[in-house]
């Protein structure tokens, strides 16, 4: 008998979620393979609703048995239920496994680990190169007592190369890579392109513009500015009052240059599913259109909560952290994409007298994420001056309000487009009203 | 499952191999407002084989413990595969065998206190913060109880299995005055029992009062100061800035780096001494053996200014030709060890309170820990709030202080070390290579700094 069989004999309604994660990593340190490993789990959550009131328990390596009594456990003492759980029907198939990944034999990630230091070390000799890569499976399937059953299976495959400069005085650390769906999407020799531009770029140190000067976002150093409005767009935080954006909706609080897409069903995305994890399809929702608030996103407890529809964004785990099997599903993006202008970073650049390029960040939601303040260590960052890169900036702070910045300060947005840290895509961003402090 | 163990391990076609087996049992209650987000009581096991070929590690995780001879198999052909690729290869530094049994100490055991109780417990603590104030717009009240338990044995004869318990309690508040949003927490934790988490009323009523007082605090204007830490905030310090680099894992294949952090170099003023002690019975995250099965040793990182050790596990203490530490440390069963901190501290100086602040025209009092971060060198970390110091007085509350620098600079910008002291675990964390959040202990005095960057306009 299955879980939701026994289950169902005590409890009104009940959702299984099960997730079988399997994959194999490896990653190299200072240029040197250091482990490899492959993983193979299968983690399990139960909710329940008994007497209207809501349950939850998660397991791995346990007896069905004792999840069942923890769920219901749980629900003895639990509040009322503020949703139900929906039949699993309707929705689009997205397009996420590709067959090509699940084929990587360990040798075959070795080998570009191996490429990757090689490549570097030829350049710059004096780096030490570090490389993770990985590559696997994510099997969902949901089933609950309303009927239906979601199941899908997702590949993904990673490659992440950092690079130290260690010198006696200036140490400074810098990382590229992507997470991506699909073998096609995965340019090792791009990301080796990138780093050692970067790398290029910070050969010197000169002291950086402070004031407000203008600051050049790269797509990965925005993190800074999208990171409070991941936490100001949930349902969950509107409802609880916790968001800036709260009684914003269809009201213009961004640039009319900045437009922000919630995309679950872009084939191969990074996030893309075709359902989340409550077993709600997904689907495609402007955040941001032309500056304009247009929506939030809802799992099934904040839209029952806010009295609105869900969104298909009930995620275990965010956009930057993860979760799993053992988190509860909450409120979380698909995948973001905010929208392009116009112009190359090369010309972004030319453009620029006097300024900074932000591409990584100390301190990373370590302050007052919800009024979307952010006061960080630029780990990654360099000086343009008359148009040109001149070398890369040290003990640099910047600090701002990204809701403020990115409705009065938005100076450009570049045409094109990267995929960052698994979950979303940006072009640079040319922003003013950041102030940066330093030594 | 000692049997089972040593069956597979006997087995085993590898120069080296292990088996971490574990049990997992905890509990949590989570409220935002009047929501409540979380209530659970569940349990979960999960193992991870490493073995060592040739010098090189291959690594299984997995949930079923019938699997653990497959999964050495699988371990022993993946360190095979990547011995190829290796020129330098992995020597483990040789550690006496170790069988020993270690249980659990509460006062009051959580796993026998009901799930409704602790649920009662958090919706008080939760009142009490939102009957603060009209201001109050939103609360995080979260309790945490953990059980692990971890069964681990070597093919040199090791078998321990030792439990610790976790505690934890975040007691946060949100106020919001028109479109400004604060917020203010107490963030706690200890290897203890129930008992830990009770009688926190007043941690409550502070983090609401503070939330509320943050609305009225000015934003803090950037420059470089002389600065306060208080304890909790100089805890989080010298674990961020200067304990992460005194871990020899990623020395291990960097000469530049090990040349740096060379033994017997000066890092700061006579008065200062960093200590990592391996275990201290009740903090958090605290047990005898480390996930290598090595007993815990306590270090000094730095004695009276000058470096004098480094954290090690098995692999780094043999390349370096030092003695293991104990600090080989996983996370949990889904990761292998790697080297990290425990309790890390600075040993409390000379200066009453009123001495630190003699002297300053203008500087800053950072007090509490939003998080902190480190890359090698540079360093920054997030005071939960601040006052200004005038004249030598302390004057306004402050806020969105965020400190920044050079591990190397600051530590020899250190003037004065209090003569208070307090060891603090967080609710949260530390995370590292993936693994997070790692239960640890911070600790230090008041200690004052010059010449420390805040950011801000």
């Amino acid at each position: 008998m299955g879980v939701l069989e026994r289950v169902a004999a005590v409890a009104q309604s009940a959702e299984l979620y099960e997730e079988l994660r399997e994959g194999v990593s490896v990653s190299f340190r200072g240029g040197e393979l250091e482990k490899t490993k492959a993983e193979s789990v299968l983690g399990r959550a139960l909710r329940v609703i008994v007497d209207g009131k809501l349950g939850f328990a998660s397991t791995a390596g346990e007896e069905e048995e004792s999840l069942v009594q923890a769920a219901l456990a749980s629900a003895r003492h639990g509040d009322p239920a503020p949703f139900s759980f929906p039949p699993l029907t309707g929705g689009t198939h997205v397009e996420v496994l590709d067959p090509e990944i699940q084929s990587l034999p360990p040798e075959q990630l070795m080998s570009w680990g191996e490429e990757a230091v090689r490549t570097v070390n030829q350049e710059f000799p004096d780096i030490i190169v570090d490389v993770s890569l990985a590559r696997g499976i994510r099997e969902i399937t949901i089933t609950n007592t309303s009927g239906g059953e979601r199941r899908e299976r997702r590949g993904f495959l990673s490659m992440y190369v950092e690079a130290q400069h260690v010198k006696e005085g200036d140490i400074w650390l810098l990382w590229v890579g992507r997470t991506v769906r699909r073998r096609a999407d995965l340019s090792p020799e791009k990301i080796l392109e990138e780093l050692l531009t970067f790398l290029g770029w910070g050969e010197k140190v000169v002291p950086p513009p402070t004031g407000t000067p203008p600051i050049l976002f790269t797509p990965r150093g925005a993190i800074v500015l999208y990171l409070p409005l991941i936490a100001g767009f949930s349902g969950m935080s509107v409802y609880l009052g916790t968001s800036p954006l709260k009684g914003k909706l269809e009201q213009q609080e961004f640039d009319p240059r900045f437009s922000l897409l919630d995309d679950g069903l872009l084939p191969f995305g990074p996030r893309s599913a075709s359902f989340d994890d409550e077993g709600i399809p997904t689907g495609r929702m402007p955040l941001v259109e032309n500056g304009v608030v247009k929506n939030f996103y809802y799992d099934l407890r904040a839209a029952a909560l806010a009295e609105a529809e869900p969104t298909g964004n009930g995620m275990k785990g965010g956009l930057i952290w993860g979760g799993g099997f053992r988190s509860p599903p909450s409120p979380s993006p698909r995948n973001l994409l905010v929208a392009p202008g116009d112009g190359s970073l090369k010309e972004l650049i030319s453009q620029i007298k006097e300024g900074v390029i932000v591409e990584g960040v100390l301190g990373l939601g370590q302050g007052n994420i919800q009024s979307g303040a952010f006061s960080n260590n630029v780990a990654t960052g360099f000086v343009i001056k008359d148009g040109q890169v001149v070398g890369r900036l040290k003990n640099t702070m910047i600090a701002g309000n990204a809701y403020q910045v990115l409705k009065e300060g938005l100076r450009e947005v570049g045409g094109e487009v990267e995929w960052c840290f698994g979950g979303y895509q940006s072009p640079p961003l040319v922003v003013e009203g950041v102030s940066v402090v330093t030594r | 499952m000692e049997a089972l163990l040593g069956q597979a391990l006997a087995k085993a076609d590898a120069d080296y191999a292990e088996v971490r087996w574990e049990e997992v049992s905890r509990s949590r209650v989570a409220f935002q407002r009047d929501q409540l987000m979380a209530l659970e009581a569940s349990r979960e096991a999960g193992g991870i084989v490493r073995a060592l070929v040739n010098g090189a590690w291959g690594i299984a995780v997995f949930t079923d413990p019938d699997e653990i001879p497959e999964k050495l198999r699988q371990a022993a052909a993946l360190a095979r595969k990547a011995a190829r690729h290796l020129k330098d290869p992995i020597r483990l530094a040789p550690v006496s065998p170790v069988r020993d049994t270690v249980r659990a100490e509460m006062k009051q055991d959580f796993r026998e206190v009901p799930l409704e109780e602790k649920r009662k417990l958090a919706e008080a603590y939760n009142q009490l913060i939102l009957g603060y104030s009209k201001e109050i717009v939103s609360t995080s009240v979260r309790y945490t109880d953990t059980i692990r338990r971890v069964i681990f044995a070597n093919t040199e004869g090791t078998y321990i299995d030792q439990e610790t318990p976790d505690v934890t309690l975040v007691l946060a508040a949100v106020a919001r005055r028109n479109g400004d949003i604060q917020q203010a927490f107490e963030s706690l934790g200890e290897a203890a029992g129930y008992e830990f988490a009770l009688g926190k009323e007043e941690k409550a009523l502070a983090a609401a009062k503070r939330a509320v007082d943050l609305l009225s605090a000015q934003p803090v204007k950037g420059g470089r100061y002389t600065v306060i830490l208080d304890p909790e905030l100089a805890g989080v310090f010298i674990h961020e800035a200067f304990g992460h680099i005194c871990e020899a894992d990623f020395l291990l294949r960097n000469e530049p780096m090990r040349r740096v952090m060379t033994l017997g170099k000066r890092f700061g003023v006579e008065a200062l001494n960093v200590v990592e002690e391996g275990y201290l019975p009740g903090r958090r995250g605290n047990s005898p053996y480390d996930d290598e099965g090595v007993p815990r040793r306590k270090i000094y990182l730095i004695k009276e200014g000058v470096l004098t050790g480094l954290m090690h596990s098995r692999a780094t203490a043999h390349k370096t030709g030092m003695e293991p530490t104990g600090n080989a440390r996983a996370v949990s069963w889904e990761h292998e060890p790697i080297v990290r901190m425990r309790n890390t501290y600075i040993e409390p100086g000379e200066a009453s309170f009123e001495e630190l602040l003699k002297g300053i025209d203008y500087g800053i009092y950072a007090k509490g820990a939003f998080g902190g971060q480190t890359e090698f060198e540079q360093f920054t970390f997030s005071a939960a709030y601040a006052y200004e110091i005038r004249g030598g007085e302390l004057g306004a509350m402050l806020r969105d202080v965020v400190l920044t620098g050079n591990v190397f600079d600051t530590l020899r910008n250190i003037e004065l070390l209090g003569d208070d002291f307090q060891l603090k675990g967080g609710a949260g964390g530390c995370g590292k290579g993936g693994q997070s959040p790692l239960p640890v202990t911070d600790g230090a005095p008041h200690v004052r700094i010059r010449d420390v960057i805040i950011g801000g306009g």
